[in-house]
């Protein structure tokens, strides 16, 4: 059986909002840093106030999102930012062929050899991991409180109300609730292997032995997941789904502000568009007051 | 309507994977209003013919078929799933395998959703449904968070609202609570005193006797070994296959001359060396949520074989979390061997105290039985020669020796249950706690299994006592307690109602009630022979008392 995400009504805006028109809204920022490729920490700067302040209306309690929020920070943190900073990777050209001169150099070296490099640290890399981290979070944190602050019953209508196929809708329903159902098996299978004498810090020596000692909880994790996927499957066809079109009895209605919250979103997107390929801004920018101190 | 809404005739189907036929030759029909109970030991065909009844068999399951099912008239062969899906509801053994909607009324909904009826019709047949199986304040819940006995109305509601012409019930008690499970034997009776046809799938006579089904069918090896009245059972039906009244076992026990020695756990000891200490224990799973477990006081004993009965959600799983330390008391302590379990690591614990889950499934993971037994040991430090030895002897004490390189996760259920005990049993803990030892087992297993664990002869100790100080198992089946347990706790609502030996505490009805536990018929027998006996006894035993 699917458990749901922890999701509770709550009066806000955000919460009142259609969730065809906040998901047409996520889409919109998402493809406005992407499609027209903005750099310019100038435009993503603002855009990240905006769905900072979305998110603050939403009104989530910090202790129910403080685990997406400690994982979604190690990521964008340590993977995304790091990575910028050292590689340039995933940026555009300028970043990516920087020349600039090194602001300091980061010795990496196995521990005892002489195995390793050095890392040269550039302002160029610098401004590049906060914009990227920052173009990141604000992508993030508009789509975070999307499963504690939208009702489990309208994921499937949601997505049939946009044009999406009953099968297709019912299994983005299905996928939304199975997350935390994946949480609530691992949870059981540690406390059974804890109780065999498991230890999770004892996760030590190298990737395949690490993989070795994580097999305890992976394989009945993986079992046990295939098995509700075929409970579900069984349940659906005993009650004739997917044998005719189906009756959402759910109903959906957009509102004015729902018009208004998507014509938002729209304008962003047709805004970044016309910036970057109508007057060339968007393009990577560095302060130019940190350049000039630097020289 | 049809007069016989089911008929059956001369069914037979083999399944494409497997050489012999799984039923062979079935050939019966159901009246309108009509409750048959199905019943019989596992792999005699029962699940097989559901399948056959509710068109699983030939959609989902290849096979050959030969002979007919006829749904009101129709060879359910040549019908669609949404056809026989308006014929046949079928609630599967365990309602959270059906339970698809996050919240009860798009649950209900979820079946007329699917056959396309307008709005107005889908809502007005939820409204109906709710109001009959008398679950309106459930309607906004999520399902997730329902009771197992309000889990089950639910799904049968899921049923009702596409007004099946038969209801195809495939074990439908296995996961309820005595009392829930009651109810729901009571709602089932009312269906069919208003019109419903029920095939009720059941191993556990006993308790489905409670419904008043009008006919049995037992069957054995694929095959039809009876069918007629309830009340007029031949011998030759097995009592060691299905649970039936302890009364009738006697009678056949009796005509068999089956002689079993009167044997049971010594009693516990009040005063012998304490393993375990509960001390003014209190939990609650959060500081905004409600506390699930108020001012516990309870001392495990050496030579104590515990049972813990109480309704689904009374805190019995969270006690016994709390002495392996993997939950620690918000007030008050627990001591294992004298140590605050704050102060211990669950895996210092488990040196004392050995938990077996109730789904291996939530266990097993190794390649092989051996590297499976050998997790635990390797895990505590011990040395390859002690993990060699007991391995080998974890693996012939549950009678799975020749089995230490098979998979365990392609063993048969009853296989991996005894995996995972074999697994704590290498683990040399001294006490042995269970959840649900018997759960997802049929009769025949679950008593082959408990007699395997607590059967002491003679001198010859039980399995369990040779190898353990002390053992506690959590269930719902009294005649567990009764048969295997030398103390009995009764949890509800988070508090230890009730500690002492079975003799005592299981006479007090009105005390059982409060937990939602209900009398069996091998209770009240055993309370009846208690002044000729001086202890309760397995139905067999009680042979040579009864006059």
């Amino acid at each position: 059986m699917l458990v749901s995400w922890k999701y509770r009504p709550r009066n806000t805006f955000i919460q009142r909002l259609d969730p065809r028109s906040r998901l047409i809204f996520l889409a919109c920022v998402i493809l406005s840093l992407t499609i027209p490729n903005i750099w310019d920490i100038r435009l993503i700067f603002p855009l990240f106030l905006l769905t900072l302040t979305l998110y603050l209306l939403a009104q989530i309690e910090w202790k129910d999102v403080r685990r997406a929020w400690l994982f979604i920070f190690f990521l964008i943190f340590f993977i995304v930012g790091l990575n910028g900073m050292l590689s340039g990777r995933g940026g555009p050209t300028s970043v990516m062929n920087d020349t600039s001169a090194p602001l300091f150099t980061l010795p990496v070296y196995f521990p005892g050899t002489t195995w390793g490099f050095s890392l040269e640290i550039t302002l160029v890399r610098i401004v590049f991991a906060i914009t990227q981290m920052t173009r990141m979070l604000s992508m993030a944190i508009l789509a975070l409180p999307l499963p504690y602050t939208m009702d489990p019953n309208i994921y499937g209508v949601a997505f049939r109300k946009m044009g999406v196929s009953d099968k297709v809708s019912f299994t983005m329903d299905l996928a939304f609730r199975f997350l935390p159902t994946l949480a609530r098996d691992l949870s059981i299978t540690i406390d059974a292997q804890r109780a065999r004498g498991y230890e999770m810090d004892s996760l030590k020596g190298g990737i395949v032995a690490r993989l070795r000692r994580l097999a305890p909880l992976i394989v009945p994790v993986t079992m046990q997941s295939t098995v509700t996927g075929e409970e579900v499957i069984d349940a659906m066809d005993l009650r004739a789904f997917g044998t005719a079109p189906r009756t959402w009895l759910k109903d959906l209605h957009f509102a004015r502000r729902d018009y208004l919250f998507i014509a938002l979103g729209v304008s962003i997107f047709v805004a970044f568009c016309v910036l970057k390929w109508g007057f060339g801004i968007g393009e990577f920018w560095i302060p130019p007051a940190l350049v000039a101190g630097l020289n | 309507m049809n007069e016989f809404p089911l008929v059956i005739e001369n069914l037979s189907f083999q399944y494409r994977s497997r050489p012999e036929l799984a039923i062979e030759a079935v050939t019966f029909s159901l009246r309108q209003g009509e409750m048959l109970l199905v019943a019989g030991s596992s792999g005699c065909g029962k699940t097989t013919l559901a399948r056959c009844i509710n068109g699983l068999i030939p959609r989902s399951y290849g096979g050959t078929r030969q002979g007919n099912v006829l749904l009101n008239g129709k060879e359910v062969a040549e019908m669609s799933l949404v056809q026989v899906a308006q014929v046949v509801g079928t609630l599967l053994q365990d309602p959270e395998r059906q339970i698809v909607a996050s919240n009860v009324y798009n649950e209900i909904a979820f079946g007329p959703e699917n056959l396309g009826l307008p709005r107005d019709e889908i809502m007005a047949r939820v409204e109906q449904v709710l109001k009959r199986l008398k679950i309106e304040h459930l309607r906004n819940r999520d399902t997730f968070t329902l009771s197992g006995g309000e889990k089950q109305k639910v799904a049968l509601a899921g049923l009702l609202v596409m007004r099946p012409s038969i209801l195809l019930l495939d074990e439908p008690l296995a996961s309820l609570d005595p009392a829930s499970a009651h109810e729901a034997l009571a709602v089932f009776r009312s269906l069919a005193d208003e019109g419903a046809s029920i095939v009720l799938v059941e191993h556990r006579v006993e308790d489905a006797l409670a419904a008043r089904p009008d006919r049995l069918l037992y069957m054995n090896a694929g095959r039809i070994q009876y069918l007629g009245q309830i009340d007029d059972l031949p011998p030759s039906i097995d009592h060691h296959q299905v649970k039936l009244p302890a009364q009738w076992v006697v009678r056949r026990a009796q005509q068999t001359q089956e002689f079993v020695l009167p044997v049971s756990a010594p009693a516990a000891e009040k005063d012998a060396e304490v393993l375990v200490a509960f001390e003014q224990v209190g939990f609650a799973y959060g500081p905004d949520l409600p506390q699930v477990l108020h001012n516990v006081n309870l001392q495990i004993r050496r030579g104590d074989m515990i049972a813990v009965l109480g309704p689904n959600g009374a805190g019995k799983s969270t006690l016994v979390k709390h002495a392996i330390g993997l939950l620690k008391p918000v007030s008050g302590r627990v001591l294992v061997k004298g140590k605050d379990t704050r102060e211990l690591s669950v895996a210092q614990v488990a040196r004392t105290l050995g938990y077996v889950f109730q789904s291996p499934t939530h266990m097993l993971f190794a390649p092989s039985v051996r590297e499976e037994l050998a997790f635990g040991p390797q895990n505590l430090g011990f040395s390859k020669e002690e993990i060699a030895r007991n391995i080998r002897e974890s693996v012939q004490t549950v009678n799975l020796a020749g089995f230490e390189e098979y998979p365990p996760l392609g063993l048969s259920f009853g296989q991996q249950k005894r995996t995972t005990i074999a697994s704590v049993l290498a683990m040399q803990s001294s006490i042995m706690v269970m959840d649900e030892p018997t759960a997802g087992q049929d009769y025949a297993n679950y008593t082959r299994f408990m007699d395997a664990m607590c059967h002491a002869e003679g001198t010859k100790k039980s399995l369990l006592s040779e190898n353990f100080a002390a053992t506690l198992f959590i269930t719902h089946d009294i005649d567990l307690a009764v048969t295997y347990a030398n103390r009995v706790l009764l949890v509800s609502n988070g508090t230890l109602l009730a500690d002492g030996c079975p003799e005592e505490i299981l006479s007090d009805f009105a005390l059982l009630e409060s937990c939602r536990v209900r009398p069996s018929s091998l209770l009240r027998l055993n309370l009846e022979l208690l002044p000729k006996t001086g202890k309760f006894l397995p139905a067999e035993a009680l042979v040579q008392y009864v006059a």
